[in-house]
């Protein structure tokens, strides 16, 4: 959901054939054949291991996330998710087949028409702190996250839930009942909202150090923060869940996370023994490792199923964009071939839309422009006829090297159509999801929609306002009112039947690759790297008993990590 | 300032000023009244390198902002690019050249800046002593308190923030920064063309003049400049190196020219995270850095013992 | 007396002006500084922004302000977003500060460990080719940037031969031997800059030296040139090297940084780049004063010791 991530463009590729979709090309190594990684395979080799409890890991992230965790009102990135992921539940979780159960809450219950959700908590969880999980706490944090709790002011979830909940309420001290606005079959998804939507203890969602002190009922207990350096988290000795032979979870006694930036930087760290387990969407470094892999020194878990997509954003409310010609012109200026090559080492699949394989609405032809330069000038002089105007713009994007090169790649492919295109680089990340909540861009490098249920993406597409009205929506940051986007994702908020939905979304796709309101690049892959030592990167079985998800682009369970004694 | 490196400096003895001398043979050479060998070569690099930098629009070399795909990441003396190229294509010695102008008009200009303030008001408190010395002194003192790199990257945030409108083109960039690290030399030559002119300034011809009736600025022009110049051009070649490598700092803080437009220390900067990645990308400007700084430190440490006998030398 | 005393009112004149200049960094970026660090803040929350970072009173006022603040330990907090909290810019300091310093520290160690023994021994060979080799590659060491060292290192050292970890900082308390594994490439690279200078400093000192009588009647007494050298001529030629080496230690503190960020070390070089890149202006304002402080009151100190220790000099200074 809320994937505000990273600014890199684009890194991801699924393999498209073949069920619960493929993970990255074999690319130009050879060597570790890449369906080992993916997290079936992986899940399978590990299935006769047997974990030995105990042990501490160092854990290296992509970024250090400076505002905290009061998941209420935080921009969650997905190093701030795998922490969340140590110290919170959500109440619902995905399973191996994109399909959401209960977690944190014993069941979801939905009426018959989608209206009403009862929410039933099991018995006996505390926080960190000792206090209770009960359905008081509970709705107590939705009303935070809808905007209706005194003292937390979400800026984003608001717009997520403020206008579709009615009323929450407590129907007895483990039961809560929310009641919606309209029919939300999806409602259940967004309780998971990417692992976004965290229960916090009621002490922290009332401190006004709800950013530092984190209280949740996770398997993990927060130690010590000091920003920059580190992020230590202990075990939760009373966490509430156990393995399928009855131990108790999680396994690690201690997880230090720490932030390091350069993708490269922290290969060589796994490398050289001092980070047990990275997390990287980098191509580079992917091809690295799978190296690596094959030698024996590392192991690795990669994924893009259930992914995000790379993409530029492409402002419609302002020239050029706001013109279809111009679109278009870009979506064919771009050589999607070279760029994977040159950018991702060829390890990647160029997207054709914002849906990664194994998500409903996924299609391996949408019908996106395929590169034709000639076809691209003409568009660029149409253009000009059409305004008078030069194609000129800017691209904004984030200020860390490969990004910036990956702009340099764009812009040297868009001027060699004729479009004039300067580069404006952002070093750090709030000031760039704040320039995109403003709209002060003309095409911003972005990355998002993660997946699950495509109903997730209604945030960032869906305007209450008809066209030619602007958008009313503040994070559908391209700012577009399509009356035909629009129409979809109402439709497929409200459908129950999943043969209607996948016609809905499928359609959805092709709309996107006709409009280009976003010109898409790479699904990205993301890998979980680590010392051969350690398992159970994918997670213990839900408590159902269903297998864990298989999407990594919102991190993933530190519950079920074990390392060799 | 006027750091060879980041933390070497000129620093000041009770002799005079002490830096590490040329190579053996500049003291020599002096001496016998014709240039060693190593004065060509170092004029002659200068000479290839300033030139390529100011003559690059029309050098038949390749473009600098659009490469060739299919030769992305090449490495040296590969399919016709001698320094290789980057991970677009683009032809690094053809960005070494391009940077090289941006990276070398930013240094002249800054010395220049430092050399006709500094120089002057340092040449006025030798030369005037007294009130003038102290009040310019102390201000000098008071500016060399600043650590130079942060006084230097704090001046270009101050005078350009680091977001705008519209990003900063190369020619905005590059002015503000000629701006930021003239101001931060100026003290440094100032103090140098002080210690200088007050020396001469107590010669008897000097004393003479003043006594001849003359007015002061006069003299101070006709005598004193002409016997300070050479401390002056000394420390200025040693200058342009020291702000060829601040460049290169202020580059991997991130506020330098922005790429795509090439300086050397933005493309070592660039590669600066990866450094395995493209080894070639960077070690071109760095060869470049290198030998441009050494030619001017040779040349700068030769004009100063060629013309300042006075000096006792380390 | 009166020296030290005059001095000791020009520092504190010099740390008011520095701060001064400092603590009104952010006035004198172009536009307003609320919208540089809080981009969507409503124009209630910016009023709020801009009453509590001060910038409603005259400048004056706004540094004494922040003046008693910064002096009482007060050096601010990052912005982390209206109503909530951000870390204090102290708490961070507290941590980076002493990772730079023992930096320079090493550095400084390993420079005289590795300059001195060849000051001396280029002194005693003066002229010959062990010297004139000496300096020639002392002249190309001085010409190499310190950064381009850090990634010739980096790269070769570090992730082709894998022999020293080329990221991160490990406390001396945690894991010694990593603690000085991690230090190695940075510490060197500061190093290596200035090995050269001061070997050179040492020579011209000590072929002076080595040419006064004192130290001719030591010879013809038959004392060893060894002990010469080491025992009779060493000391009083240092006082340059010293006193450079003193002088030296603020510069370092400059050099430093941009090392920091090369090697993720997390000293101030670090925190002043991630200021940078997060817009972090009144954090800036904090830890530039922080340094320009550590490098007035450095250069204070070691310009008072050199004055009380050599008195001939004391009247010969011309700058």
């Amino acid at each position: 959901m809320m994937a505000l991530a990273l600014v890199a463009a684009a890194c991801g590729g699924g393999d498209d054939d073949g069920e619960g979709g493929g993970n990255g090309n074999g690319g130009d190594d050879g060597g570790v054949s890449v369906e080992d990684l993916t997290p079936q395979a992986v899940l399978a080799r590990e299935a006769e291991l047997t974990p030995t409890p105990g042990g501490e890991i160092t854990y290296a992230l992509e970024a250090e996330t400076t505002g905290g965790w009061c998941l209420v009102e935080a921009q969650l990135a997905i190093s701030g998710i795998q922490v969340a992921r140590a110290l919170y539940d959500t109440l619902t979780a995905p399973d191996e087949n994109g399909e959401i159960q209960p977690h944190l809450a014993e069941s979801v219950t939905a009426n018959d028409d989608s209206t009403e959700f009862t929410i039933k908590l099991r018995e006996g969880i505390t926080f960190h702190d000792g206090s209770a999980l009960d359905a008081t706490v509970v709705k107590n944090n939705l009303d935070a996250y809808r905007g209706a709790y005194e003292g937390r002011a979400p800026q984003l979830f608001v717009l997520v839930f403020g206008p579709y909940i009615a009323s929450t309420e407590v129907v007895d001290p483990l039961t809560v009942k929310v009641t919606t606005n309209q029919p939300w079959p999806a409602f259940p998804w967004y309780l998971w909202g990417s692992h976004r939507l965290g229960i916090m203890a009621q002490a922290q969602l009332d401190s006004d150090e709800c950013n530092t002190k984190m209280i949740g009922t996770g398997p993990f207990m927060l130690d010590s923060w000091t920003t920059g350096e580190q992020l230590v988290a202990v075990k939760n000795p009373d966490y509430w869940r156990t393995d399928e032979a009855g131990n108790q979870l999680p396994y690690l006694d201690r997880i230090t996370f720490v932030p390091v930036e350069s993708g490269p930087d922290r290969l060589t760290g796994l490398r050289s023994g001092e980070f047990d387990v990275i997390m990287t969407s980098g191509a580079l470094q992917i091809v690295e490792i799978r190296k690596d892999v094959e030698a024996g020194e590392l192991a690795s878990v990669e994924s893009d199923q259930f992914g995000e997509v790379g993409y530029a954003m492409l402002n419609a409310t302002k020239p050029p964009f706001d013109s279809q010609t111009a679109r278009e012109a870009m979506a064919y200026a771009v050589d999607r071939e070279t760029y994977n090559d040159l950018r991702n080492d060829g390890i990647l699949t160029n997207a054709q839309g914002p849906f990664a394989p194994g998500n409903v609405g996924y299609l391996e032809d949408a019908g996106y422009p395929e590169y034709d330069p000639e076809k691209a000038q003409q568009l660029v002089q149409q253009y000009k006829e059409e305004t008078g105007n030069d194609l000129e713009f800017t691209i904004t994007h984030s200020g860390d090297p490969e990004t910036t090169k990956t702009a340099e790649l764009v812009q040297q492919m868009g001027e060699a159509v004729g479009a004039k295109i300067s580069l404006k680089p952002i070093a750090d990340q709030s000031t760039l999801i704040n320039t995109a909540l403003g709209k002060d861009f003309q095409a911003v490098l972005w990355r998002n929609h993660p997946g699950g249920h495509p109903d997730l993406q209604f945030v960032w597409w869906h305007c209450n306002t008809e066209p030619p009205e602007p958008c009313d929506n503040l994070v559908n940051f391209g700012g577009f009112n399509d009356a035909e986007i629009n129409r979809l994702l109402e439709e497929g908020r409200a459908a129950t039947d999943p043969a209607e939905q996948k016609e809905i979304y499928e359609n959805l796709n092709r709309e996107f690759a006709k409009k280009l309101y976003n010109l898409w690049a790479q699904y990205t892959l993301w890998t979980i790297a680590h010392k051969p030592n350690v398992h159970g990167v994918m997670g213990p079985p839900l408590p159902g008993g269903q297998g864990p998800f298989p999407g990594l682009g919102t991190g993933h369970p530190v519950t079920g990590m074990w390392v060799e004694q | 300032m006027l750091e060879s490196r980041d933390s070497t400096e000129i620093v000041p003895t009770p002799a005079g000023v002490s830096t590490v001398t040329a190579a053996p043979g500049a003291d020599e050479a002096a001496h016998r009244r014709r240039m060693p060998i190593g004065a060509w070569l170092a004029i002659a690099w200068l000479v290839f390198v300033g030139g390529a930098a100011l003559l690059a629009p029309v050098l038949p070399i390749d473009d600098w902002k659009f490469g060739t795909f299919r030769d992305a990441r090449d490495g040296w003396f590969t399919n016709g690019h001698w320094f290789g190229a980057d991970e677009s294509g683009r032809d690094v010695f053809s960005r070494v050249v391009w940077g090289g102008r941006s990276s070398l008009l930013i240094a002249v200009g800054s010395i220049a800046i430092g050399v006709l303030v500094g120089g002057f008001l340092g040449l006025c408190a030798g030369y005037f002593g007294r009130r003038t010395d102290s009040v310019l002194s102390a201000s000098f003192n008071i500016m060399l308190a600043f650590p130079q790199l942060v006084l230097a990257l704090t001046l270009v945030a101050v005078l350009s923030p680091f977001q705008e409108e519209d990003p900063p083109t190369r020619w905005e960039r590059v002015r503000v920064m000629i701006l930021a690290i003239g101001i931060v030399s100026i003290p440094i030559l100032a103090r140098i063309t002080r210690a200088n002119a007050l020396a001469w300034s107590q010669r008897e011809f000097v004393m003479a003049a003043k006594a001849q009736g003359a007015r002061s600025m006069r003299v101070m022009f006709r005598e004193v400049l002409p016997n300070v110049i050479p401390a002056i051009l000394s420390i200025a070649l040693l200058g342009i190196g020291v702000v060829i490598v601040i460049e290169g700092g202020l580059a991997l803080f991130g506020v330098s020219v922005s790429r795509p437009d090439p300086t050397w220390g933005n493309m070592i900067a660039g590669e600066i995270s990866d450094v395995q990645k493209q080894p070639h990308v960077w070690q071109a400007p760095a060869l470049f850095i290198f030998v441009t700084v050494l030619a001017l430190n040779y040349l700068g440490d030769f004009v100063r013992s060629r013309f300042d006998v006075r000096e006792s030398a380390i | 007396m009166r020296t030290i005393v005059r001095r000791l009112i020009q520092l504190v004149v010099v740390i008011v002006v520095v701060t001064f200049f400092t603590s009104v960094l952010t006035r004198l970026l172009p536009g307003d500084p609320t919208t540089l660090i809080a981009q969507f803040a409503t124009p209630d929350e910016r009023e709020e922004l801009r009453a509590e970072l001060g910038l409603n009173r005259n400048v004056v006022a706004q540094y004494g302000s922040w003046a008693t603040d910064f002096f009482t330990g007060d050096m601010g907090t990052y912005y982390a977003g209206t109503g909530v909290r951000g870390e204090d810019v102290y708490d961070r300091a507290k941590i980076a500060l002493p990772k730079s310093l023992l930096l320079i520290f090493y550095a400084q160690v390993v420079t005289l460990l590795i300059a001195v023994p060849l000051g001396v021994i280029t002194a005693y060979r003066a002229g010959k080719r062990v010297d004139r080799w000496a300096n020639t590659v002392a002249f190309g060491l001085v010409a190499i940037p310190a950064f381009v060292l850090a990634a010739l290192l980096k790269l070769y050292l570090g992730l082709e031969w894998d022999l020293l970890p080329t990221i991160g900082w490990i406390d001396l308390t945690d894991d010694p031997v990593e603690h000085f594994r991690h230090a190695a490439m940075p510490v060197i690279v500061l190093a290596v800059g200035q090995i050269a200078v001061y070997a050179r400093l040492l020579r011209s000192d000590m072929v002076a030296t080595l040419q006064e009588d004192f130290i001719l009647m030591a010879k013809s007494k038959g004392i060893s040139n060894r002990r010469i050298l080491w025992r009779h001529a060493l000391r009083p030629s240092s006082l340059t090297l010293l006193t450079v080496a003193g002088l030296n230690i603020g510069t370092l503190l400059s050099g430093a940084l941009v090392i920091e960020i090369i090697f993720d070390v997390g000293g101030i070089g670090s925190l002043i780049y991630d200021a940078i890149n997060r817009r972090q202006y009144f954090a800036l304002q904090s830890l530039i004063a922080l340094v320009a402080i550590a490098y007035v009151v450095v250069n204070f100190i070691v310009d008072l010791l050199y004055t009380v220790l050599d008195p001939r000099i004391r009247s010969a200074r011309i700058a």
